[in-house]
């Protein structure tokens, strides 16, 4: 029986060389896919090369949520964790570069970008003052900006903090963390809306931007929890922490399961119920030939699984089961973007072949690595937080 | 009264702190029937204590699992199976309708059913003769003493060793707590005066007031509107009328418009006299299988032989390809379709006298189906 | 900047008051007689439930046509008020459940009597449905009963889930309730001075006795039943918001509904405790249990929830545009514009522009302030319900058949009683119960926890 922490016990090491190398592998032979994946098939490429871009999107602004939301909420449990959240947002930076080629074919992509079809449908035209070439340039390059200078801002401050270990720097990133938030709001819902509704530019629903939310918290939870628990297995964060440390994680990673799913279902319970054709199509798109099979295991894969696996109490704080849950819920984010992407461009089955394992190595590869580069040169633990000592000490 | 029996010995504790370190000492010193009591949880002490981990979590998960199943059963049994329809061109089961209820179902039955098996089940509530109860210990206890309680009936329970034991701990106020044999509530109980009697006035009380609620309240104004309505039931004077009656009778020797009354009412061999006054057109031949298919099938079938769905659910419906209809002619069945025969009713409201011509036509089609002459090959 | 300190946590009850204090001042309230100012305020209320009581006789006698409902709008004040108070309901439940897993501990001290607002506020809402039925007293009819009918209730139509929906959310609001009660009437029940008192508080506590063998499980249960209420009390709005979006009318049919719906509950709720929980504060001297740093935080989440009714405002209108549905355009205009945008325009101001000012320290941090901007999100949710109801039912898809809605001096008498029976309910509690959960707020004190150890 040993007595509380009160001071810090953190030395700063390097990641395992493995987990560069694997990054590394990871990246350049995604990489050579891609390219000659997009040699082969640009339209088929230029799909995947959009759920990579959502994938990226989710696992950096889910993780720039969470951070955000640490500060807001004053919580405690998670600042031992808090600078793998902000290492995980650093893949922001990447955003930017995998929307490239979305735009080099955006003609591909998205049906009303050909101003004919638009010319000859009395819908699409309504809607092109929104959904035009330029204003979504503008609108989409206006997200990213805002995104990475509030990452700048607050990991800026947090990192500051290591040395200087002022307290008002955490005052000043609860205020900015707060000002984020009506800006985060929005732009994950208009780059939901952006890069995904507007793939059947004829459908609408609401709930689209809170939709996406759910899978973005969901995805960057999913990747926090995983490197924090394997981190802490390795050594390589703060000493004392515990199973009970991981207790808010693998809730939080059960909430927000019963949120997608909340969200998921009514947005589906309201278009059938209703029955309206303008609504209905898109369901039905995801329902003709076996898009059927992947629909349903899109229920078994995000839900029903999580769901029992992270029920009981000790299921929460098994490090064991949480990293488990947590690739499979990365898993089941990517599955859900694909199904929301994919069946615009292949109506008839849903396909899966080496382009598509091209773009998940290569997205898996650059986030290793950013991860890895990001924790060779900080600490992987916010030294000079206030709140670490009770976060260490935080038992259930 | 009975003797009295030690139950346990009690000591208070002044901060948590010692009352943890006390719990955990009684624990190790081998004692397993011991209590802590004290105002609010205090957090470490089912590890002091060594309790094993609540089991609540499974009445939860069983009770809520049989709560989703037994709401889906309920749902599916009687909009599918006992009075299916068809509501706003839904499915028969339209699961995502019915979630919302199993979802409700779900947590009511597993709320309900764990806080019963805790009170109930775990914690045997009510109990309001425990020998604690009403003690100084329980009194301090419920307010800001940290109590501990070693049961007299543990195995280790020594009354000198266990009161060291205590003293060792710090504990102050030690104090035996007894209690009586017949303080304890048993199922005879019941039969208390003052129980009884309570029980007796509790259940007349709510006779009275259910009947007098269901069967005089609820008929009286407003709540008896729905009843008492401006229309003439059955068996009730008319005060429109001086006879008494609600409907007049028509003008004698007058007939209603378009209405021919049939003469043969009483007489089918009058009947078999009428000659079919319709030619045998594809238009009229497509108005008799109308109206066959829809007043005739249901119970001849549309073939007519007598097979359609209500077959053994009535006394069966004849064939309409007997030797006994196919030689009647057409005046004998139309005296059927307009008086009925046997349990079948008579159809003078739904088919007017053309359609009932033309139904004749479409039965005599069907029957030649059947039994077609040689002549009709040619 | 800050004179904060965030390495030490903040205590919830101000000023260390001994356990023994906190007894006394909770139960001081159910230990007096109640005093003029009691006397007066429930002759207040008890009068304008009394209104309530007149105008609900009348329409039974007279029949519903002493309302304004008319044909297209069907739904008139009573729906508008029932979703009201539904959502006022949220709140407690959500202090006592969601906020608990998410280990706020300043909701301690306001739990027990949000919880009470929730039970009475469903009293409350339960109300109108029926008597939007015209014959309240068949209820059963909605019960799936083998009756004389041999037919069951429409299990497809959101009317009925909203029946298992609010009955659960009473029947559960009613036991997390009780059961958090049970160790605070065995408090009363060892402290009491009359038999009669002690009989009652003994019944009603079950024979507590405070065992730590019975802690654990209660805690335990404590923890599940908050796991259980968290999707119930989202459920609860979200089943009251498929009644309106399952259908295809302009205005209701958007997939945003339902967590929509949820966030303008628990605002509207939070504002209903937030202004309530001022006066308890002042009246009974629980400042350093009520401390100004829970109105502070009861203030936050109203900004939040605020917002996020804001957002679901601007997503409506943007998607009303872009779904290129001419008759969701139209709808969305003329709610801003037509003869309703008075009460859109308060709806606004009201539900997303006046909050903001809570993003303001000074603002969050000055109880007139907030207590005005309290009674003014209450006012705007209202308005939210009638302009969602009436405009889009008074302009329909047939042109012909609109009509204005105007509601009758009988419909404001209703609305009026039910401010009566909310509030007189909530009187009578504050001189029966414990308005402040006694064993969780001594389990807050500062140093009411052993030091920590880890094992």
């Amino acid at each position: 029986m040993n007595s509380t922490h009160h001071s810090l016990d953190y030395v700063r090491k390097d990641l395992p060389v493995n987990f560069k190398k694997i990054g590394l592998i990871l990246s350049v032979v995604g990489l050579i896919l891609v390219i000659a994946a997009y040699y082969s098939d640009p339209v088929r490429s230029a799909f995947n090369n959009l759920v990579f871009l959502m994938l990226l999107t989710s696992i950096g602004l889910g993780a720039m949520f969470l951070v955000a939301i640490e500060y807001i909420g004053g919580a405690v449990w998670s600042t031992p964790f808090r600078r793998i959240a902000e290492f995980l947002a650093a893949v922001l930076i990447l955003v930017p570069i995998a929307a490239i080629p979305v735009y080099l074919n955006l003609h591909d992509l998205y049906h009303w970008t050909h101003t004919d079809v638009v010319a000859a449908d009395k819908i699409l035209s309504s809607k092109s003052p929104y959904l035009n070439e330029s204003f979504m340039l503008i609108r989409i390059a206006l997200f990213m900006a805002i995104w990475l200078i509030f990452y700048k801002i607050i990991t800026g401050n947090s990192k500051k903090q290591d040395e200087s270990k002022d307290q008002n720097l955490t005052t000043k990133n609860i205020k900015i963390s707060a000002i984020f938030m009506p800006f985060f709001a929005l732009t994950i819902t208009f780059a939901a809306i952006d890069w995904m509704m507007s793939l059947e530019p004829h459908w609408f629903s609401t709930i689209y931007g809170v939709y996406y939310f759910s899978g973005t918290v969901l995805a960057g939870l999913a990747a926090v929890t995983f490197l924090a628990v394997y981190l802490n297995e390795k050594g390589l964060l703060v000493k004392g922490l515990k199973s009970d440390n991981y207790y808010s994680l693998g809730a939080l990673l059960f909430a927000f399961t019963n949120f997608w799913a909340y969200i998921a279902f009514s947005q589906y319970m309201l278009i059938w119920y209703a029955n309206l054709p303008e609504e209905t199509f898109w369901y039905l798109a995801r329902w003709g030939g076996n898009w059927k099979f992947v629909t349903l295991g899109l229920l078994v894969v995000h839900f029903i699984v999580p769901y029992f696996g992270l029920l009981s109490q000790p299921s929460k704080m098994d490090p064991k089961r949480l990293k488990f849950m947590s690739l499979w819920i990365l898993f089941a984010h990517l599955y859900d973007i694909y199904w929301l992407v994919m069946p615009t461009f292949s109506k008839e089955s849903f396909v899966f072949g080496w382009i598509e394992a091209g773009f998940l190595s290569l997205a898996v590869g650059l986030i290793l690595l950013i991860f890895n580069y990001k924790a060779s040169r900080e600490n992987v633990v916010a030294i000079g937080d206030p709140k670490l000592i009770r976060g260490i000490n935080f038992r259930l | 009264m009975s003797e009295k029996v030690l139950y346990a010995l009690t000591g208070l504790f002044e901060t948590p702190d010692q009352i943890i370190d006390a719990a955990e000492k009684t624990s190790d010193g081998g004692y397993k029937k011991y209590d802590v009591n004290t105002p609010y949880p205090l957090h470490g002490m089912n590890q002091a204590m060594k309790l094993p981990p609540s089991k609540l979590g499974y009445a939860a998960l069983v009770f809520g699992l049989s709560g989703t199943v037994s709401a889906l059963a309920l749902m599916y049994w009687m909009a599918v199976i006992d009075y299916a329809h068809v509501i706003g061109g839904k499915p028969y089961f339209p699961l995502p309708a019915f979630v919302p209820v199993m979802f409700e179902v779900t947590v009511l039955s597993a709320a309900i059913a764990t806080v019963f098996t805790m009170l109930f089940v775990v914690f045997k509530f009510p109990n309001n003769s425990h020998p604690l109860h009403d003690t100084e210990y329980m009194k301090s206890v419920s307010r800001d003493k940290y109590g501990i309680c070693i049961l007299a009936e543990d195995e280790k329970f020594d009354e000198n060793g266990t009161l060291k034991f205590l003293e060792e701990l710090g504990a102050t106020n030690i104090t035996h707590q007894y209690f009586t044999e017949d303080s304890y509530a048993t199922w005879w109980s019941v039969l208390d005066k003052k129980f009884a009697g309570i029980l007796a006035v509790t259940a007349i009380a709510t006779s009275l007031v259910v009947y007098i609620g269901l069967n005089k309240v609820l008929y009286m104004q407003p709540f008896s509107w729905m009843m008492e309505q401006e229309k003439l039931n059955p068996q009730k004077g008319s005060v429109l009328f001086a006879d008494g009656f609600s409907m007049r009778n028509p003008v004698q020797g007058t007939i209603a418009r378009g209405d021919l009354p049939y003469e043969y009412a009483v007489d089918p061999e009058g009947a078999s006299k009428l000659v079919n006054p319709l030619p045998i057109t594809e238009a009229n031949l497509q108005l008799g299988k109308v109206k066959y298919d829809i007043y005739c099938s249901p119970c001849h079938g549309f073939m007519g032989e007598g097979d359609s769905r209500l077959r053994g659910q009535f006394p069966n419906p004849p064939s309409l390809h007997s030797e006994k209809v196919r030689d009647w002619t057409d005046g004998r069945i139309y005296h059927v379709i307009a008086m009925g025969q046997n349990v079948m009713p008579s159809y003078s409201s739904q088919l007017s006298r053309n359609e009932k011509w033309a139904t004749i036509l479409y039965v005599r089609a069907l029957q030649r189906s059947l039994n077609a002459k040689e002549s009709d090959l040619q | 900047m800050s004179t904060v300190d965030y390495s030490q946590e903040l205590s919830v009850v101000e000023g260390r008051p001994s356990l023994r204090e906190l007894d006394d001042l909770i139960s001081k309230p159910l230990e007096s007689k109640p005093d003029k100012k009691f006397f007066i305020a429930i002759s207040f209320t008890g009068l304008m439930l009394l209104t309530g009581i007149t105008a609900l006789g009348a329409s039974f006698i007279y029949g519903t046509g002493l309302w304004g409902n008319n044909n297209p709008v069907g739904w008139g004040f009573p729906i508008v008020n029932f979703v009201f108070w539904v959502g006022i309901g949220h709140a407690g439940t959500l202090i006592s459940a969601i906020l608990f897993l998410f280990r706020q501990k300043w909701r301690t001290g306001i739990a027990r009597f949000a919880e009470g607002m929730t039970i009475f506020a469903v009293i409350t809402a339960a109300m109108f449905p029926l008597i939007h039925t015209g014959r309240p007293w068949l209820p059963l009819y909605l019960a799936p009963y083998p009756n004389q009918h041999s037919i069951w209730p429409n299990f497809i139509s959101p009317l009925l889930w909203d029946v298992f929906a609010v009955s659960t959310y009473f029947i559960v609001s009613l036991i997390f309730w009780y059961v958090g009660l049970i160790p605070d009437l065995a408090v009363l029940r060892d402290k009491a001075g009359t038999k009669v008192k002690k009989t009652i508080y003994s019944i009603f506590s079950l024979g507590w006795r405070f065992s730590n063998r019975h802690w654990q499980h209660y805690e335990m249960m404590y923890l599940i039943l908050a796991g259980f209420a968290t999707p119930l009390v989202l459920s609860v709005h979200t089943i009251v918001s498929y009644d309106f979006a399952v259908s295809i009318m302009p205005g209701w049919h958007a997939t945003i509904f339902p967590p929509y719906f949820v966030a303008g509950a628990v605002f509207s709720g939070f504002a209903m405790v937030q202004n309530v929980l001022i006066f308890i504060r002042k009246i009974f001297n629980y400042e350093h249990i009520i401390t100004l740093k829970v109105l502070e935080n009861m203030n936050k989440i109203i900004l939040l929830t605020g917002s996020l009714v804001g957002y679901a405002y601007a997503m409506e209108f943007f998607i009303a545009w872009y779904s290129g549905v001419q008759a969701e355009q139209f709808t969305f205009i003329n709610r801003a514009f037509g003869p309703y945008a008075w009460a859109y325009w308060i709806m606004i101001s009201c539900n997303v522009i006046s909050p903001q000012l809570f993003w303001f320290k000074k603002i969050r941090t000055s109880i007139p302030i907030m207590f005005v901007l309290g009674v003014l999100v209450n006012v705007g949710m209202w308005f939210e319900r009638f302009v969602i109801t009436v405009t889009s039912l008074s302009r329909d898809y047939l042109p012909s058949s609109w009509a204005y809605y105007t509601p009758t001096i009988t419909d404001f008498g209703i609305l009026i009683g039910s401010f009566g029976l909310f509030f007189t309910l909530l009187l009578i509690f504050t001189k029966t119960l414990p308005v402040i959960s006694i064993a969780e707020v001594k389990a807050v004190v500062d140093g009411a926890q052993p030091t920590h150890k880890d094992h």
